[in-house]
């Protein structure tokens, strides 16, 4: 076996070991589900007509009973509320087809399903309004538009719009950005420590500073793929178990499979960049809190396009995001949210990834210049001019 | 068959400041060779060098009859000065990895030295739950797990309590009949005077002794007397200098001084147990050497 591809085993498995790992890798989906997932379910599975007894007070004399109790009068309908024979009622006023107005009553303070109430009155009082109508008819009454954006262009083709135009290119630059944070941090924690415990001496009486620096970023980006793959597994998961959500969540997403191969790509590059950088920045840093700062100047660079997301999504083809996806530090998270946003020319994709692969080969084989050179200058901070001129001899 | 290690001329400075100048030996095979010095004298440096860690800024360096190469890297077991590992990992799996970097991982070798360590019941231990003095024992069978030709150890005896320090002694004499050449690198050098077959005194940056032990010894000559006694030693007449350790001390005679007219002397004054003449210790010629220059 290589040397390297014994580091880099060697960093996978220390790494998935971590406590941070765990921490990020399967608590990130659980607050996410918290956040997001939680109230979607919760509306989902309170979509019961049973638990919610409707009555009401007609002082027009037009509305059909259907599902609800009919009262003479608000007195009755009020004890029988306070009885808990039912939960709401409400009343009809003699101006309502002039006005709309609907007074609506509860023993409890307005809860979270007041919607589902109002939704089932509306229904009831578009079933009396239109009585007569065909059922279809008041069906599209019920329910008008059902509405996806199409957005033309020159060519004369055409792509859907949707949730998902946002959706998607926003959650992929977060788990993209998420995933690289995270796994690039332990390279540099990783290299930081081994300088201070100096483990590694140890290493490098064993392998070359490039087999180090090779091994480290391959074992590590294994973990960022590690993390992915299980966010995957989690997602389908949770979305397998719950139909109703899966059914709302997949009719939004639209995912063509270019695009996604090209985001893996992106991702992978990405990641490489990225982790060069961190193992050049891990290598001049002589403590892990300065080592965090360094790496923060390029983290904050990475997350431009993030920051600035509103303004491509409106216009993916202006010259900002169109510089954003040739600079290699930006363009793996800006070139995902352009593709899935317009058509990207293929010259632009092939420049942008081709500057992408050359930079992560000439970031990788500096920050192993940088990385031999700082080793001369043991337990200090190389000066920036002392870097360049190391750079340069090596 | 040529040298182990061939040093010629080499030197490096940092930052303008020079930290080794123009050194030049040689270890033969087989031979246990003691790099010596006071802290700070530029020991770590030419091992880092050795090492390829850092490169020299002149000279040359072969090992192992070539220029250092990542195979030969191979052949080496090194033990560095500043003692650090894997915190989390278990001693096992240290020394699985550590000799897996040198193509080579057998368990039966590490179960074999941890039982020579005695450490074979920490096996599963992680690093971060030994001792200070353990965690060394690890280091230094970690440095040849891989059955190196050329062993570097750098302090080897550092922070080791007596029983422990025996155990590294055994092991580095027993290395040392298996045929291994062995560098010693340390600041104490009476440690290293009843074990190494020569040595290399650095000082500053520059050589000021090579050679075998009892050659460099002959050379300044059995101008010594090493005293235990009880009392209080007072100006004795023909003794240039005295280094007092307890009840021990070391006199350091004029050229022309009698041992026998000092012995009646000491005798005179203090009650004498043990009265020995012999040439210096390696740290009186070292500091000799030193306020020399």
């Amino acid at each position: 076996m290589k040397k390297w591809s014994t580091i880099a085993k060697h960093e996978y498995i220390y790494n998935i070991h971590r406590k941070e790992f765990l921490f990020v890798t399967f608590g990130l989906p659980l607050f996410i589900f918290m956040i997001g997932g939680l109230p979607i379910l919760l509306m989902s599975s309170s979509i019961s007509h049973e638990e919610y007894r409707i009555g009401y007070v007609d002082k027009i004399g037009l509305f059909d009973s259907g599902n609800f109790t009919k009262y003479a009068n608000e007195e009755l309908a009020k004890k029988d509320l306070f009885e808990n024979k039912i939960t709401h009622f409400f009343v009809i006023p003699a101006n309502y087809t002039a006005t709309g107005e609907i007074d609506i009553f509860s023993a409890k303070t307005r809860s979270p399903e007041s919607t589902a109430i109002e939704d089932q009155i509306k229904s009831f009082l578009l079933d009396n309004l239109l009585k007569g109508e065909r059922r279809e008819i008041v069906e599209r009454a019920k329910n008008p538009i059902s509405s996806e954006y199409f957005t033309l262009n020159e060519k004369g083709g055409s792509s859907k719009e949707g949730i998902s135009t946002i959706l998607i290119p926003i959650a992929f630059a977060m788990l993209f950005m998420l995933s690289i944070y995270t796994s690039s941090n332990f390279l540099l924690q990783g290299v930081v420590e081994e300088k201070e415990n100096r483990v590694m001496e140890i290493l490098l009486s064993s392998v070359s500073h490039k087999e180090l620096l090779t091994g480290k970023v391959f074992g590590l980006g294994a973990v960022g793929l590690t993390q992915i793959l299980i966010w995957q597994i989690i997602g389908i998961a949770l979305l397998s178990s719950n139909p109703i959500v899966s059914a709302i969540v997949l009719d939004k997403v639209h995912v063509s499979i270019p695009i996604l191969v090209l985001a893996s790509i992106y991702f992978i590059l990405g990641y490489f960049v990225f982790a060069s950088i961190m193992a050049g920045v891990g290598a001049v840093a002589t403590t892990s809190r300065e080592g965090q700062q360094l790496a923060g100047i390029f983290s904050i660079t990475g997350a431009i396009p993030l920051i600035i997301s509103e303004f491509i999504i409106t216009n993916p083809n202006a010259i900002l995001p169109r510089a954003l996806s040739y600079f290699p530090l930006t363009s793996p998270v800006t070139m995902i949210m352009r593709l899935s946003l317009t058509e990207v020319p293929l010259y632009e994709i092939v420049i942008s990834i081709l500057i992408l692969a050359a930079s992560t080969y000439i970031i990788l084989e500096l920050s192993v210049r940088i990385f031999k050179a700082s080793l001369l200058v043991y337990g200090k901070k190389p000066t920036i001019s002392e870097l360049i001129k190391y750079v340069r001899e090596g | 068959m040529g040298n182990t290690i061939e040093v010629s001329h080499i030197s490096k400075s940092f930052n303008g400041q020079s930290v080794v100048k123009n050194i030049s030996f040689n270890i033969a095979p087989g031979e246990v060779f003691g790099l010596i010095g006071p802290n700070g004298a530029g020991k770590t440096t030419i091992i880092r060098m050795l090492l390829d860690i850092i490169k020299p800024d002149s000279g040359e360096i072969r090992i192992l009859d070539t220029l250092l190469s990542e195979i030969t890297k191979d052949r080496i077991g090194y033990l560095p000065e500043e003692r650090g590992m894997y915190r989390r990992l278990t001693v096992m799996d240290t020394l699985v990895y550590l000799g897996a970097l040198k193509n080579k991982h057998s368990k039966e070798r590490a179960l074999e030295l941890l039982e020579k360590m005695e450490m074979i019941s920490h096996k599963d231990k992680k690093i971060s739950e030994l001792s200070k003095g353990m965690a060394q024992k690890i280091q230094i069978i970690a440095a040849i797990i891989h059955d190196p030709e050329f062993i570097i150890l750098d302090e080897p005896f550092s922070g080791l309590d007596p029983v422990n320090m025996k155990l590294v002694k055994d092991l580095i004499l027993e290395l040392g009949k298996e045929g291994k050449t062995i560098l010693i690198s340390t600041h104490m050098m009476d440690q290293v005077e009843r074990m190494c077959n020569r040595i290399f005194m650095i000082y500053r940056g520059t050589g000021v002794l090579y050679g075998s032990i009892g050659e460099i010894k002959s050379r300044y000559g059995k101008n010594t007397i090493f005293l235990e006694f009880e009392g209080e030693l007072k100006n004795i007449h023909g003794v240039k200098k005295i280094n007092y350790s307890g009840n021990y001390a070391e006199l350091i005679l004029e050229a022309d001084t009698d041992t026998q007219d000092v012995l009646k002397t000491v005798a005179g004054c203090v009650r004498v147990n043990k009265f020995e003449i012999s040439a210096p210790s390696l740290n009186e010629i070292f500091i000799q050497v030193v306020e020399g220059t």
